[in-house]
């Protein structure tokens, strides 16, 4: 397809492009802006390693076309933490065994993100569903409940504070 | 009898509750896993495959291919000169020479400045087939006249095995009762999150070096080399982050190793070659299935006398490590109750699909859902309680099983009862089924490779006074590194926070046999151990050496009078001093003595060996066989807990695969072409999938692990499928012997039930 120039907020900052508007969103902020924390793992939809916010909202980066985005605000898990600060998602995951071989992690925690967000006080079934279109093949997604839970407080507090 | 001496300990200790320093990139998206990884200059690879299940290759034209601008190599198998390889036998050729075997066999392959240049020059390729006759059911490939997929293997039989031990005639006709029944496993798929990838970068001056992640770096190194007719000292392989591997990469991909290995010797540029998720379904390397026929004698009062079993495992095309995973599944579970005598028949068989390998456990859990199946079916028979029936049986301290194995700690029969007592089994719900399993699984194998038992390892003081622990031990997640800190951190009296495990290159990292036969924490574990230890002992030694006086370690204190160095730092500096450069090292060499067992495999084939025993509890939908699995009890000896946190971890997880692999995973053919082949269609378990799962540990002492420890990565998945199935058939009041559990099978079987009734 013919190249597009595409306009767009990738984590708080302007970025712009000139790319084939098919390319996946994927591909381009893994390629074209080098940031590869986002992981694929099918391309397909089907596991949500590539889990990003786009407008605020956790999508799989594999299934948006970069022509979708103009204009939009996306945000990767390279956004969460900036410096030394940890964000405390981030910290749940790790001190609570929520990680293993983290290849789902980043778009697992993307995922919780988005969903903290929205509902800062959540039942553990709530967190269950709102992960459930993250794939984990290590941990059995126990130790993953947990630290979002230990995170949702937490969180809370950066927000309103 | 001897009672077990663990206790139940529930994981609330913090000081037990490590992680390594090296989670934090994972958890910022720092981490590089090999998918992520490139170079400057690098080509892309793409691998050209056979979309025949069994055909001759007549002619193979390149040269559209060749003539493609960006295009750098193209390869056929004529153009190679290598030999026949393998893991267990020696039946794969890098690309195929004169014929194809399966749906996906490599045929050509191409490296070019982009993955579309790839693509194109894919399609440029053509090549003459000349179909052959086909054959994708194991018990047809043995019949007379079957299509012959390898001329080396007349048959079709890859490997075969006949196994008699005691005199299982007799115990068949002195029985009382008789179970039997015949079980069916698919093929699995371990299902790393991270599909494979590799960057091959070759120069006459470094040779070969492999960018990828892998649980056995050094053997695949030894293989690259050896089909490359490569020094061995020429092939280097260093590890990017690993994205799950649960045995599907102790070998890998070899294919893919070889072929980037080949285009980046062709081109002299990097090369890189990863599979799709679809590739990963359709030419990785799942785990055999098998079909089981079992019986099992028995006396009346519930002793077992004897079991039989005659296995098919369906091989695919190639063998990998299929012989070895069909010959731990032909009888690993028979050490899990004290069998008298056994019977086992097993044919490995060639058959007109996807090659296979290995997953988490080795087959064990195949052979687990076979036999405590029976074990339910007996207690049924027998008017025994099937917790009753598995403690009068179960294997105990001090024994020497059935193969020989010496059991120098064992649990099985507190994890029984403790398992049953968490799950409810005196106190059982209406409306509920419940099932009880018991599992062994070898704590570091001895007889994997004979000449390496052991383990070594390296601990370098730091000049800083930190401490760098140095191991082949591969980790991706299941805790082994951290599990070495803090094993190193009691040798030393540090704090592990102080102390770094690396692994990821075979230039500096002592050799390993690889993350595989749960080896990891007792031999490599030990290994460290004694490296750390040997360390101390210098550390004290020129401490004493550099004050005059005695020294005396405590809490990682140099103690003694005045003018002694206060801190592992001054030490560190003052022996760097000495030698003009070099870091105070302790060596640690745990080798085991070689295993004793004959040509039947009749031995104690392993350092020590793990125990489990689970309980479930599922519901069933009367009205539509759908299953929900409601809790798992997970009672595990595997000796003094290193880790709590991370102990759970590899429960948790390997308790949910053991239920995605009971409740819906597994391969679905049509004809040679795997027809499930994504995670839309081959499922894995996802959060909502996973019921509660409750670990217990019941802890022993082993004597020969670190500080009493055994191990748990792969016995974690072994008794879930008997704990569910026997749930199931307590439910349902019918038996599905046929893996997966799915609602349609359950519903069949509720309803010939029904009928019967």
């Amino acid at each position: 397809m013919k190249k597009q120039v595409i306009i767009f907020q990738l984590n708080g900052e302007p970025a712009e492009i000139h790319i084939d508007p098919a390319k996946s969103l994927l591909k381009v902020i893994r390629e074209e802006f080098g940031l590869y924390g986002t992981k694929a793992g099918c391309g397909k939809g089907e596991c949500g390693a590539c889990t990003v916010l786009l407008e605020g909202q956790a999508v799989n980066s594999c299934l948006i076309p970069a022509g979708k985005i103009n204009g939009c605000s996306v945000e990767t898990i390279e956004n969460l933490s900036r410096g030394e600060d940890i964000h405390p998602l981030q910290k749940a995951f790790a001190e609570k065994g929520a990680v293993q071989c983290g290849f789902c992690t980043p778009g697992m925690i993307m995922s919780a993100y988005a969903f903290l967000k929205s509902n800062p006080r959540p039942q553990p079934p709530e967190v269950r569903t709102a992960i459930s279109g993250n794939l984990c093949r290590c941990t059995g997604y126990k130790q993953i409940e947990a630290a979002i839970l230990a995170a949702a407080p937490e969180m809370d507090k950066e927000n309103k504070g | 009898m001897k009672t077990d001496t663990g206790t139940v300990k529930v994981p609330i200790g913090e000081e037990k509750d490590f992680q390594s320093a090296e989670i934090w990139a994972r958890v910022t998206g720092k981490a590089v896993y090999g998918s992520d990884f490139s170079l400057p200059g690098m080509l892309y690879g793409k691998i050209l495959r056979s979309p025949y299940p069994h055909a001759l290759v007549k002619n193979i034209d390149i040269s559209g291919a060749e003539s493609l601008p960006g295009v750098r190599a193209v390869l056929t198998g004529a153009g190679l000169q290598c030999k026949k390889y393998g893991i267990a036998v020696d039946d794969e050729l890098p690309l195929a020479l004169e014929k194809v075997r399966y749906i996906g066999d490599e045929v050509a392959a191409v490296a070019a400045v982009d993955p579309e240049t790839a693509e194109r020059a894919l399609e440029a390729i053509s090549v003459g087939y000349e179909n052959l006759p086909a054959v994708y059911d194991p018990d047809k490939a043995l019949e007379e006249g079957a299509p012959q997929l390898h001329e080396d293997f007349p048959g079709n039989t890859a490997w075969q095995r006949d196994l008699r031990r005691g005199n299982p005639d007799a115990a068949f006709k002195e029985a009382d009762l008789v179970v039997e029944n015949k079980f069916t496993i698919p093929a699995v798929h371990p299902a790393y999150l991270e599909p494979i990838s590799c960057v091959a970068v070759y120069d006459p001056y470094n040779g070969l070096i492999l960018h990828t992640a892998l649980q056995s770096p050094d053997s695949v190194r030894a293989i690259v080399a050896r089909v490359l007719e490569m020094p061995l000292s020429r092939v280097r392989v260093i590890g990017p982050a690993m994205g799950g591997g649960f045995g599907g990469r102790v070998y890998g991909n070899l294919k893919l190793y070889i072929i980037s290995s080949l285009l980046a010797v062709k081109t002299g540029r990097p090369v890189k070659l990863e599979l799709t998720r679809e590739e990963e379904f359709t030419v990785g390397r799942p785990m055999v299935s098998a079909s089981i026929k079992m019986r099992m004698a028995l006396r009346r009062d519930g002793k077992i006398l004897a079991r039989e079993a005659d296995i098919i495992t369906d091989n695919g095309a190639y063998s990998a490590q299929a012989p070895w995973v069909s010959k731990t599944l032909s009888e690993r579970n028979d050490s899990v109750y004290r069998l008298p005598a056994v019977r086992t028949r097993l044919r490995l068989v060639y058959t007109n699909k996807v090659p296979t390998a290995q997953y988490r456990a080795y087959g064990n859990q195949a052979a687990n859902f076979a036999t405590e199946s029976l074990m339910d079916m007996a207690a049924g028979e027998l008017g025994i309680d099937p917790l009753e029936l598995r403690l009068r049986n179960c294997t105990r301290e001090g024994d020497t099983t059935v193969h020989g194995l010496q059991i120098e700690s064992c649990a099985l029969s507190s994890c029984l009862q403790e398992a049953a007592k968490e799950i409810g089994w005196g106190s059982k719900k209406e409306g509920r089924g419940y099932g009880l399993s018991a599992a062994i699984h070898a704590n570091g194998s001895l007889v994997f490779d004979k000449n390496f038992r052991g383990s070594s390892a390296l601990a370098r003081l730091e000049l800083d006074g930190r401490v760098t622990i140095f191991t082949g031990e591969q980790d991706y997640g299941q805790g082994t590194h951290a599990a070495f800190a803090l094993i190193a951190a009691r040798a030393l009296d540090l704090d592990p926070q102080l102390i770094t495990v690396q692994s990821g290159d075979t230039l500096s990292s002592p050799y390993s046999t690889g993350a595989l036969a749960m080896r990891q924490t007792t031999i490599g574990g030990r290994a460290v151990q004694l490296a750390a230890r040997d360390l101390r002992e210098k550390i004290t030694r020129l401490a004493a050496e550099l004050s005059g006086q005695q020294v005396a370690l405590e809490k990682d204190i140099l103690a003694g009078t005045s003018g002694v160095p206060r801190d592992f730092a001054a030490v560190a500096y003052y022996y760097h001093t000495l030698t003009s450069g070099l870091n105070l090292t302790g060596e640690g060499k745990f080798v085991p003595g070689p295993a004793d067992y004959d040509e039947s495999g009749y031995g104690n084939i392993s350092l020590t060996y793990s125990f489990a025993a689970h309980a479930a509890e599922v519901e069933i939908d009367r009205a539509t066989g759908a299953l929900t699995v409601h809790r798992l009890v997970a009672a595990h000896d595997s000796g003094r807990i290193v880790n709590y946190r991370s102990a759970c971890g590899q429960v948790y997880g390997g308790v949910t695969q053991g239920i995605g692999m009971s409740c819906y995973e597994g391969y679905l053919f049509d004809g040679g072409r795997v027809a499930n082949p994504s995670f839309a269609d081959y499922r894995i378990p996802t959060s909502l999938d996973v019921p509660e799962i409750v670990p217990l540990f019941i802890e022993t002492e082993d004597p020969a692990g670190p500080y009493g420890s055994k191990g748990i990565g792969e016995i974690v998945m072994v008794p879930v499928l008997g704990a569910i199935a026997n749930a199931v058939a307590d439910a349902a009041g019918a038996r599905v012997t046929d893996l997966p559990l799915t609602a349609e099978k359950i519903y069949e079987a509720l309803a010939g039930w029904e009928c019967a009734d």
